[in-house]
């Protein structure tokens, strides 16, 4: 089979471009980052590790990462508001390991063990250890829930003042039948305009985020940052770049790779990372080459070039990209 | 704080049951403390941040968060900034919704982790509905991943959870529907479920009915002056803090605490759980596969068979094999393409058959995980016809195409389903044909929440022989297949032509006229 390593291609990128298009990747997007990354203007971006996945709860998090670090992920949740479609959905967003990596090594955030953390919490808040986090996480959800009711009582009165202007104005007869006929019913209305449905109980909540029931700036259940995965140098380097990336399923390919932000942005290039040497199989090429070409995207493919000296550590080497588009000669 | 119990009128004169409401006693104290920092103008602003906490906002649609068209690449220009920054607020408003339940539809449910654990499931049997007296066995339970007791029921409940019979009768929450970690997590997820952390032991939040007196299972001594008569729920209304016998979960808790390692009892794997979730959201109906499915294959198969099938499969054995170095085909003067073609098929093929000569195993993670049905009005979470889809859960980073044994064991699990009756002996249906298969599995591929479905099915290339037609008399073959295609492509073709030279140029137009004088 036909093979060539990443740096054989670096070769024939000088010599030849014959029946398809193999461009030295060199695009230059500039990136605007959060301001620096010692002094974050938001709290730190908590993912929660679950069985292995890699989940943000909080939507705020979920913005600055989109704002700020140019990590989108996959939001997978059904949407409370309209669960039948799969078009659109909720929280939780799912990252990918390197994406987690990627938030902790920026210092914006940190992984929580998520399952073992919510379990010794909610022990403690059971047992009477934990009484003044239990108190005060139910103290905010029941601010949240009178805030609910008090929204609700107000649509409810809005509503009802509608309904009573619109039958003032066109109905005036048919309101002095009513008065004659049943004198009660509007006085019960009346009574109950005054004062707004106080027997009815607070609405239930289920809060999104356990944010109430953690401690505000702590990082608790955090995990050690060795223990994550690394993410690839290639696909930090198209993170630094300004690049999105989501998983590469949709197109076939390691990652799809997005100009930018995807609400805006067509996806650009299907994208697999080799090692430096590693022998890529011509059919590779070609076959993803096609394939993006199919889809109107072209094929990036890239390493990291490993240092003799060993003087740089993994993970920030040079990291060279080709594109490959059919050209159909 | 401007959300203080104080400052809403609406609450100021505690409500006459006293039930819910009530203020907690010395709670504002401390908290206020920071919040007086804020001005009071931070009241309204306060307010409008939770207005949209709890408004469906139904106007805004994934129209209004993917708004206009995209664009190649950024030009740097501020409309564009503009558009990008509204899309991205719509999602921020659409996401920050709260999942409210307000009295009607409100639905709890307790989390109790352990409470099956021990449990050994058995068959199950209920009574059929056919008026034979016969007794039908229930679906398998899958009673110790049952983690969620739900209170009440509602319309979004119905079709889920599981009583667990035959139990003692003074056994505490008999009788009420228990909840798969999926389940549970699905209805958290579309706000239909209220789950919550219990602080009380099982048997004092479900206290057993009140027929038989409590001795056992737990001691209560709160419970003296609590009518046992009542339902679980009226706990709330006769003790003053409604939080006394445990607390609402938030949806990263419910996460937390149903999602797990594949295998790990009471928990569900992510992926599973997007599968579960994606499929439900279309409408599916979706129940766990059963560990050891019983071997659809055993029973009944033969009454599907055709003759004509079993004379097929056994047709092969017959032919006399060639010489070892002879001609392929005996020198002769042949009348039909059958017999010629039936000498040259020496390799012996694939026979799809409702018993495999020898059973296969499924191999992890080629395992069926979930059964399918479509939605329809009929189906009951105890009664329902045998599945549409067989469905396998498999990650894509962590797995491969599946090796040769896999995907046979894979499709042994799966029932016999063969092409159907009226496709037989139609050549213009043999496409159809071998599409179908002869046994059929979805797999769903998940890569970090994306999910693809892919069909996996068992052909019978060896079934269909081509070569019969050419046997036949001329116009009897012609008929099929081919014929048909034929006429229905140049059908179109010639259509869609007449339609762009009439809409297009001055010459098409002619040309057209030409024709219809002509």
């Amino acid at each position: 089979m036909i093979s060539g390593s990443l740096s054989s291609f670096f070769v024939m990128y000088k010599t030849i471009q014959r029946s398809f298009f193999l461009t030295f990747f060199t695009d230059q997007c500039c990136f605007k980052m959060a301001t620096s990354t010692s002094t974050p203007t938001h709290p730190p971006v908590r993912i929660s590790l679950i069985a292995g996945r890699y989940l943000v709860f909080d939507i705020d998090a979920v913005m600055v990462l989109r704002r700020s670090f140019g990590l989108c992920g996959v939001l997978t949740g059904t949407m409370p508001q309209n669960p039948t479609q799969n078009l659109f959905l909720s929280m939780p967003q799912e990252l990918r390991a390197e994406e987690a990596r990627l938030v902790v090594d920026r210092g914006a955030g940190y992984v929580a063990d998520e399952a073992g953390d919510h379990l010794r919490l909610l022990k403690e808040m059971s047992s009477g250890v934990g009484e003044k986090r239990r108190e005060g996480y139910l103290r905010e959800l029941r601010e949240k829930r009178v805030a609910a009711k008090r929204l609700f009582d107000e649509e409810k009165e809005a509503v009802r003042r509608m309904h009573e202007g619109k039958r003032g104005k066109g109905k005036k007869k048919v309101q002095k039948v009513e008065e004659g006929g049943g004198g009660g019913d509007s006085l019960f209305e009346t009574a109950t305009a005054v004062q707004p449905a106080p027997e009815e109980a607070l609405p239930a909540i289920t809060p999104s985020t356990s944010n109430a029931m953690l401690d505000p700036a702590g990082t608790s259940g955090a995990i050690a940052d060795e223990n994550l995965p690394e993410p690839s140098a290639f696909y930090r380097e198209l993170n630094k770049r300004g690049y999105f990336t989501t998983p590469g399923l949709r197109f076939g390919g390691g990652y799809s790779v997005y100009p930018s932000d995807p609400f805006k942005f067509h996806a650009h290039y299907l994208s697999s990372c080799y090692g430096w040497d590693e022998k890529i199989p011509m059919l590779d090429i070609v076959t993803s080459g096609r394939l993006g070409t199919a889809v109107k995207k072209s094929f990036m493919f890239g390493a990291e070039r490993e240092e003799e000296e060993g003087g740089k550590k993994r993970g920030e080497g040079e990291v060279r990209m080709f594109c490959v588009e059919w050209a159909g000669m | 704080m401007a959300l203080d119990d104080d400052d809403n009128p609406a609450l100021a004169a505690p409500p006459p049951t006293a039930n819910t409401t009530t203020a907690t006693p010395d709670a504002p104290a401390e908290e206020t403390a920071e919040d007086l920092l804020e001005d009071e103008g931070a009241a309204a602003q306060d307010f409008r941040v939770f207005a949209s906490l709890f408004k469906k906002n139904t106007h805004i649609s994934a129209q209004t968060i993917r708004k206009g068209e995209k664009d190649f690449e950024s030009h740097g220009t501020q409309l564009q900034a503009d558009t990008l920054e509204q899309s991205r607020a719509a999602m921020q408003e659409v996401l920050s919704y709260t999942r409210i339940h307000s009295g009607a539809n409100l639905v709890r449910g307790w989390y109790f982790p352990g409470w099956w654990a021990d449990y050994e499931e058995g068959e199950e049997w209920q009574d059929s509905k056919a008026e034979d007296g016969k007794k039908e066995r229930k679906p398998f339970g899958h009673i110790r991943d049952r983690v969620v007791i739900l209170e009440g029921s509602s319309t979004s409940t119905q079709n889920l959870g599981r009583a667990v019979t035959g139990q003692a009768k003074d056994r505490p929450g008999r009788g009420k529907d228990w909840l798969l970690p999926e389940e549970a997590l699905y209805l958290v997820e579309r706000g239909s479920l209220d789950l919550w952390w219990p602080t009380k032991e099982f048997g004092e939040i479900f206290p057993p009915p009140p027929a038989a007196p409590v001795e056992g299972e737990a001691p209560q001594p709160e419970n003296t002056d609590f009518d046992p008569s009542t339902q679980p729920t009226g706990a709330s209304e006769d003790e003053e803090d409604e939080y006394v016998d445990g607390f609402p979960l938030s949806l990263q808790a419910a996460y937390a605490l149903l999602i797990g390692l594949d295998g790990t009892r009471g928990k569900i794997s992510l992926q599973k759980f997007q599968v579960y979730s994606n499929l439900k959201r279309c409408g599916y109906n979706v129940l766990r596969a059963p560990p050891n499915p019983p071997n659809p294959n055993q029973s009944s198969y033969r009454l599907n068979i055709t003759i004509k099938n079993f004379f097929s499969s056994l047709l092969p054995s017959f032919t006399p094999s060639p010489p070892k170095s002879g001609p392929l085909l005996k020198p002769g003067l042949y009348r039909s393409y059958n017999q010629i073609f039936s000498q040259l098929s020496l390799i012996e093929r694939h026979i799809p058959s409702p018993v495999l000569p020898f059973p296969l195993p499924s191999i992890a993670p080629y395992e069926i995980h979930f059964l399918v049905w479509k939605s329809s009005q009929k189906w009951t979470k105890l009664r329902h016809p045998s599945p549409d889809f067989y469905l396998s859960v498999v990650d894509a980073q962590e797995s491969e195409v599946p090796q040769m044994e896999e995907i046979l064991g894979l499709l042994e699990q799966t029932p016999w389903a063969p092409p159907k009756r009226e496709w037989e002996g139609n050549h213009g249906r043999l496409y159809a044909r071998l599409k179908n298969g002869w046994r059929n599995v979805l797999m769903a591929v998940v890569d970090h929440g994306v999910i693809n479905y892919m069909r996996w099915g068992e052909g019978g290339f060896g079934q269909e022989r081509i070569y019969e037609r050419f046997d036949g008399r001329n116009g009897s073959y012609r008929g099929g297949k081919r014929g048909g295609r034929n006429q229905g492509r140049g059908g179109r073709g010639g259509r869609g032509g007449g339609r762009g030279r009439g809409e297009g140029e001055g010459e098409g137009g002619i040309d057209g006229r030409v024709k219809s004088t002509g």
